[in-house]
Order: structure tokens, then C-alpha cells, then sequence
């Protein structure tokens, strides 16, 4: 089930007016919204054209309302692998030159993180819509300036949080908010690999730009890579932010490749109300995978499977009851409960019921990105403010606070200290707040 | 514990039954439409009073029942059984020979190809035939048990419904009632909501075998005395549900080139070797 698929379902059980009040940044994809557009073309060029440059490269060929039309990347290499998928599209080496295009209307900007809040102001002022991935920024300062610049000079921003337009996130979030799992009381977020996280260096000049993922000088590791990610799920979930944070890294792995970012951190995010939020990352075990679950007072939902979980499993909704349902009703279907033995209902053991039907679950272990992650729905998403002109309510502030808390949680590892948010970094922000 | 016990006349047509306890390590679930309440609650004591009867006979975990008593003495002596586990005891050992050893409840952690166990017909007692061999009735009693309970429902008057012992050994008496069979899937444990096979049960059951649901591997291979590391699930369906226990587990043991010849001495079975994918694909190979 895509985005569209799923608002079309809310819309037939008339609930679409309901998901659109709590998550308004979808409104992209209604039929009017779809209406609007009809015909027009967002003329698109993309800064960075690695190798997650090119996976948007893939989404984008999908769009019928979408012309690349510029390309820039200053690793050749790179630009002539993107450059095959739009002969026609200008190519660059200076991002500068491709904003100086008149043809560009919007940019995606895939580069390395310390690129990002630089890329963006400079876009942004030179009057294009821009879509950049996360995080936001390399410092907290550098968030708040293209925050700042997004309110001076208007015009659309958007940041590469795509779990926002993750349907299975969405509908998920929709239940947290309608009470299904009782009171939230914890939110648990982890991420596992066990890779170097290195990509092929042609030649050792190049190691520094390719692998710039783990050296700080570009990069803030872990934190703005994975954690940010993750970690708006607590402020999605519970309509609030962080109030303090603390944590640990350390490089205990991978630490003989010159390499300065950790690869091993854990943090504790506790928001107003006592609730703790946890990120832990590590890279050199990958047995658990990347797990998001969000826990109630009386269920779970595993945000990565979409899963729901009871606290109080009952026998309702077992294979046998769906059988007894059935006939109560004068229906016959398939019940599916067959399989190995049954095991004890605990709460961790009861199976649970997946929360929508057709689910892609992402194992985490790409570090390009996945099929079905909501990535291709937020791009779409961005072509369509490209055309309009409007810019989505409320993801920015989302995808800012997402950047400010993985920042902070990185300064409170090199530092040691529980910190919280200085007032300076806070801007508005609406919580979505449970019924 | 009695059964939980639900009458459900919301379909005027059509009322239902639902029991469910808990016996032999696992749920118990029984279904009965269009039996009449009081007749459908008698049916359901007798049946949970005489499974938990082969539970304490069969149950190794319980020092007081003769099977431990068996396990923990008849290394040493012949051991006197009664009729009904010596009848269990038989049937278990005629299985093992049918199914090429593969199914064995002596199996244990030494290799071993002959019975774990000898009997004496004629003074119905016991010996193991050394004091590492342990019975274990586990992949058994559930479809012995099953077997009987579907009998008794049958002499009860009961034409149509389902027992379900824990999701991996289940019988169909009869149809559902709006159609033809009772359609049952296996469920893809690695692709949540995702179907692996669907079996139409009439007068038939069906059994899996397969890793736990915990993840662990715990079928021996009585040849090796190792746990089979297999992620397939082997479902078998047949009008026996005692047959389809034994053979599920025989299967999954067997290595996959023994297989088709263990199916091969039972006719009317189904088998089928089950590999799910987690997105939500399932590659089937009929066992033939």
C-alpha cells in the first residue's frame, strides 16, 4: 500500500479528512491536490550525484511529472554515471553554475552531511525549491541558519525524513495517536550492521571525499546518518520534544582505517514527561537489525514490521476465532494459523496483528536506502511543491528538531554531559498531540 | 483448568462453539457449528478430560507419569507398562521402521539406527537399550491425541468442526459449514499477514513441523543425534492426524534426499516442503 493508496482507504472508511488533520504534509497526494498539477512538469536538477543521488535518480525516472534537467557533481565519475539516465540534462562541476540555472526550479541536494547547510542557504536565496537530504546541517548554529533562511526568503524546504511519508509510518502514527496502544510510555530505536561502512576508494587521494561518512570533518558519524532517522519518532509519536539528552560513543571496531567517527554510540532522549527515548548503533554486530518500536501503556507497535502488540494478548483474532467469525457472518475463507508449534502467550511471544496489509519491511542494511522506505513518496512529494510552490506543513520543523537532537545527542557523547536544548535553537512547533 | 467455553448465536443459521484449554505444552482449540450448546459443552469436558488423561501418561516432565518412570528405570530391567502406553510405545516403534528411523521417539544426542527400546508383547513390559536413550513422546501424543478426539466427536454426533493443537496438528471433521472443506493456511512466520500454503481439509488433517516459533531448532535426526538446522516448514495433510504428526516430523528429520522415499509408503498423504521469504513469497516443493 502506497501513500495514495492508503489516504484512498482512509477516504473510503471517511477517515481521510481525520489523517490529513494529524499528518497535513500529505496533503500532496489527494485527488485535488494530484488535480492541481495535472500537466505540469517539476524541473528538477540534482546536486550530488553519488550513490544516494542516484537512488533518488531512480525514484525520479518513475515520475511522469518530473524533467531532470541539470546535474552537477565535482567527481566526475559520478556525474557520468547520472548523467546516462538524462542525456539531455546539463551537467555541472559547481553547484553555484547549476543555481545560476534558470531552467532549475527545484534542487535535490545529496551530498556529503558538511555540504548540506551551505548548499541549502545558497539555494534557497537563489529562489529554487530544495529538497536536501538529512541531516539538516553539520552544527546546531549551521540548522538554525537554513531554518532561518527557509522564513526569510520563503519558497520550499524539504529534508530526506522520508519515514514521514512511509504509509506504514503513517498509519501507525495514526493509531498511536487514537489511543491503540494506551499511554506511550517508551520509544526504542536501534540499528545494527556489521560492515565497515566503507565504499571502494578508486584511489587514496579520494578517500577523504568518498568515505567522508567517517572522518568529523564532514561528518557526524552514526548520529546524523542512522539516529536521525529514528529518533523523530518519539516526537511524532508523542506530540513533544526532548527535554534532555545524554550518551556514549565510542570507536571500538572499525578503528584501524584512520576513521574519527564512532561506531558504537547509545542515547537517551527524555522528553517532558518522563519518557525515555533510546538510539543505540552499533556496526560491527548486526544480529538485531534496525528495530523502531513505540510502547504503550497497553500494546506496542513495531513502527519497522508494522506490527501491533497487546500487552494482553487475547484469543480474539487467533486463526480459530477468524474461523468462528466467519461463521457467525455465513462466510468461508482462509484462515491462516497453521505452523510450527504453538507458543506460550506472553506479550513478547503473542504474534500480533500487522497494522495494514502488503508491508515491505527494510532490513536497515543499505546505507543507500530501500525500496518502500517512503523515500519515493517524499520525493513525489517535492516534485509536486516544486510545481505548486507550496510548501508542506509541519515536516520541516519535524525533520529540524530530528537534525538538532541527533547534533546534540553527539555533542553530549564528545562531551560527556546530559544536555539540554538551548533556547536560541528552539522554533515553533506544533505537536501533534494524542486524542 | 476447565475449558474456556463460548456459545456464539449471532448467525441464527448457523450457532457455534468454541472451546479452548490447555494441555500437552500448548492451546487446545475446538470449534463445533450447529451442535447444540449443552451436547457441544459435554463434548468439550470429555475431550479435555481424556487429552489431559495421555498428558500424564505421556508426559516425560512429570516424574509421577509411567513414561518417566520408563525413561528413569528401564535402562536397567524390563518395565511393566499399561496397555495404553504399550499400545503408543508399539505404534512409535512400527512408525520408526516405517519411515526409514527418521521418526524416532528415542532419539537423543548418539547416533543410532536400531530401536531405542525393546518390547515384550506378551508380559507388556519395556527395556531401553541403554542409559542414554530417553522417550520423548512429544512429536506423538498430539496427534495420538488429536486422533482419539476426532473419534470421539464423530461418536459423539458432531458432523462438522476443527481441533487445533496448538497450530501445528490439526483435523477437520466434516466441512465448514458455507463450504466445501475448512480452508486452512500456513502462515509465512517471516512475512507478517502472508500466506505459505493453504490446505483444504475435509475429514482430514494436517500437521507442521519446522523450526520453533522461538527460533530454535529441535528435531533430531535420530542418524546423526543433531538437530535438524533446517528453515523450511514440511506440512503434511491426510486423513490420519496421527499419520500426518508422524510424518511431518519424519520429513523435516530426513535429509531432503530421503524424503520422497519415506512419502512413498503412504498413500493418500500430501507433503509439501515449505521456504518462506520475508517478502512474503513462499517456494513449495511437493515431497513425491
Amino acid at each position: 500500500m502506497n501513500r495514495k493508496e492508503f489516504l484512498a482507504d482512509c477516504g473510503a472508511k471517511g477517515l481521510a479528512g481525520v489523517a490529513l488533520s494529524l499528518f497535513p504534509w500529505l496533503e500532496s497526494c489527494t485527488p485535488k491536490a494530484q488535480q492541481e498539477i495535472k500537466g505540469e512538469k517539476a524541473r528538477i536538477g540534482i546536486i550530488g550525484t553519488g550513490s544516494r543521488g542516484l537512488f533518488h535518480i531512480k525514484n525520479l525516472l518513475q515520475m511522469p511529472e518530473v524533467e531532470v534537467v541539470a546535474l552537477c557533481d565535482d567527481y566526475r565519475p559520478h556525474l557520468e554515471d547520472a548523467a546516462q539516465y538524462f542525456p539531455k540534462a546539463k551537467l555541472y562541476d559547481d553547484y553555484h553554475r547549476l543555481l545560476e540555472d534558470s531552467n532549475v526550479k527545484g534542487v535535490i541536494i545529496a551530498t556529503p552531511l558538511y555540504l548540506h547547510g551551505r548548499m541549502t542557504i545558497d539555494a534557497l536565496e537563489a529562489g529554487k525549491r530544495v529538497f536536501c537530504e538529512k541531516s539538516m546541517a553539520f552544527t546546531l548554529d549551521e540548522a538554525l541558519e537554513v531554518y532561518k533562511c527557509r522564513e526569510r526568503v520563503g519558497g520550499v524546504l524539504l529534508i530526506g525524513q522520508q519515514r514521514l511519508f512511509d504509509p506504514k509510518y503513517v498509519k501507525a502514527m495514526q493509531m498511536i495517536h487514537e489511543g491503540k496502544i494506551g499511554k506511550v510510555v517508551g520509544v526504542r530505536n536501534y540499528w545494527y550492521r556489521n560492515n565497515d561502512w566503507r565504499r571502494e576508494v578508486p584511489s587514496p587521494e579520494l578517500e577523504r571525499r568518498i568515505n567522508w561518512r567517517l572522518y568529523s570533518e564532514y561528518s557526524r558519524g552514526l548520529m546524523t546518518e542512522l539516529a536521525c532517522h529514528q529518533l523523530q519518532n518519539g516526537s511524532w509519536a508523542m506530540g513533544m520534544l526532548p527535554e534532555k539528552v545524554m550518551g556514549s560513543g565510542s570507536l571500538i571496531h572499525w578503528n584501524k582505517d584512520g576513521r574519527d567517527v564512532y561506531d558504537t554510540v547509545c542515547a537517551i532522549f527524555t522528553y517532558p514527561n518522563g519518557v525515555n527515548m533510546t538510539f543505540e548503533s552499533i556496526i560491527s554486530n548486526k544480529h538485531f537489525g534496525m528495530g523502531e518500536q513505540i510502547l504503550g501503556s497497553e500494546g506496542t507497535i513495531d513502527l519497522v514490521t508494522a506490527m501491533h502488540y497487546t500487552d494482553e494478548p487475547a484469543p480474539k483474532g487467533s486463526g480459530m476465532h477468524q474461523l468462528v467469525e466467519q461463521i457467525e457472518n455465513g462466510l468461508m475463507s482462509n484462515s491462516v494459523f497453521a505452523g510450527t508449534s504453538w507458543a506460550a502467550e506472553t506479550s513478547a511471544l503473542a504474534p500480533g496483528l500487522p497494522i495494514m496489509q502488503n508491508v515491505k519491511v527494510v532490513s536497515g542494511e543499505s546505507s543507500v536506502g530501500a525500496e518502500a522506505d517512503g523515500s519515493k513518496e517524499l520525493i513525489e512529494a517535492f516534485a509536486h511543491a516544486v510545481i505548486t510552490g507550496k510548501q508542506p506543513e509541519k515536516v520541516l520543523e519535524e525533520s529540524y528538531y530530528a537534525t538538532q537532537f541527533a547534533l546534540l545527542a553527539d555533542k553530549a557523547m564528545k562531551e560527556g554531559a546530559i544536555l539540554t536544548l538551548d533556547e536560541k535553537y528552539k522554533i515553533p512547533y506544533t505537536p501533534m498531540k494524542n486524542r | 483448568m476447565a475449558a474456556e467455553f463460548t456459545y456464539s448465536t449471532k448467525n441464527a443459521d448457523c450457532a457455534v462453539a468454541y472451546a479452548r484449554f490447555y494441555a500437552m505444552h500448548t492451546r487446545v482449540e475446538v470449534i463445533l457449528p450447529k451442535v447444540e450448546e449443552s451436547v457441544a459443552q459435554q463434548l468439550v469436558r470429555r475431550v479435555e478430560n481424556r487429552v489431559k488423561e495421555l498428558e500424564r501418561l505421556m508426559n516425560r516432565f512429570d516424574d509421577k507419569s509411567p513414561l518417566a518412570v520408563v525413561n528413569a528405570v528401564a535402562m536397567d530391567g524390563a518395565v511393566p507398562v499399561d496397555d495404553e502406553l504399550f499400545m503408543a510405545l508399539e505404534l512409535c516403534e512400527a512408525f520408526r521402521r516405517g519411515t526409514g528411523g527418521y521418526f524416532d521417539v528415542a532419539a537423543g544426542e548418539n547416533p543410532r539406527s536400531g530401536a531405542g527400546y525393546l518390547l515384550d508383547g506378551k508380559n507388556h513390559t519395556i527395556r531401553l537399550v541403554s542409559a542414554d536413550v530417553k522417550i520423548d513422546l512429544g512429536g506423538f501424543a498430539k496427534g495420538f491425541a488429536l486422533e482419539q478426539v476426532c473419534r470421539m466427536l464423530r461418536e459423539g454426533g458432531v458432523e462438522s468442526g476443527v481441533v487445533n493443537f496448538g497450530n501445528s496438528s490439526i483435523a477437520a471433521l466434516g466441512h465448514h459449514p458455507y463450504g466445501e472443506w475448512w480452508p486452512i493456511g500456513v502462515a509465512n512466520r517471516r512475512s507478517a499477514g502472508a500466506v505459505a500454503e493453504t490446505f483444504e481439509l475435509c475429514d482430514s488433517a494436517l500437521s507442521v513441523s519446522g523450526r520453533a516459533e522461538n527460533g530454535d531448532y529441535h528435531i533430531v535426526n535420530p542418524h546423526t543425534g543433531l538437530c535438524v538446522a533446517g528453515d523450511e516448514l514440511v506440512a503434511v495433510e491426510g486423513r490420519s492426524a496421527l499419520v500426518v504428526e508422524v510424518l511431518s516430523t519424519a520429513l523435516y528429520a530426513a535429509p531432503h534426499c530421503a524424503r520422497a522415499d519415506i512419502m512413498r509408503e503412504y498413500e493418500g498423504y500430501r507433503a509439501v516442503e515449505l521456504y518462506c521469504h520475508s517478502d512474503g513469497t513462499t517456494e513449495r516443493k511437493i515431497i513425491e
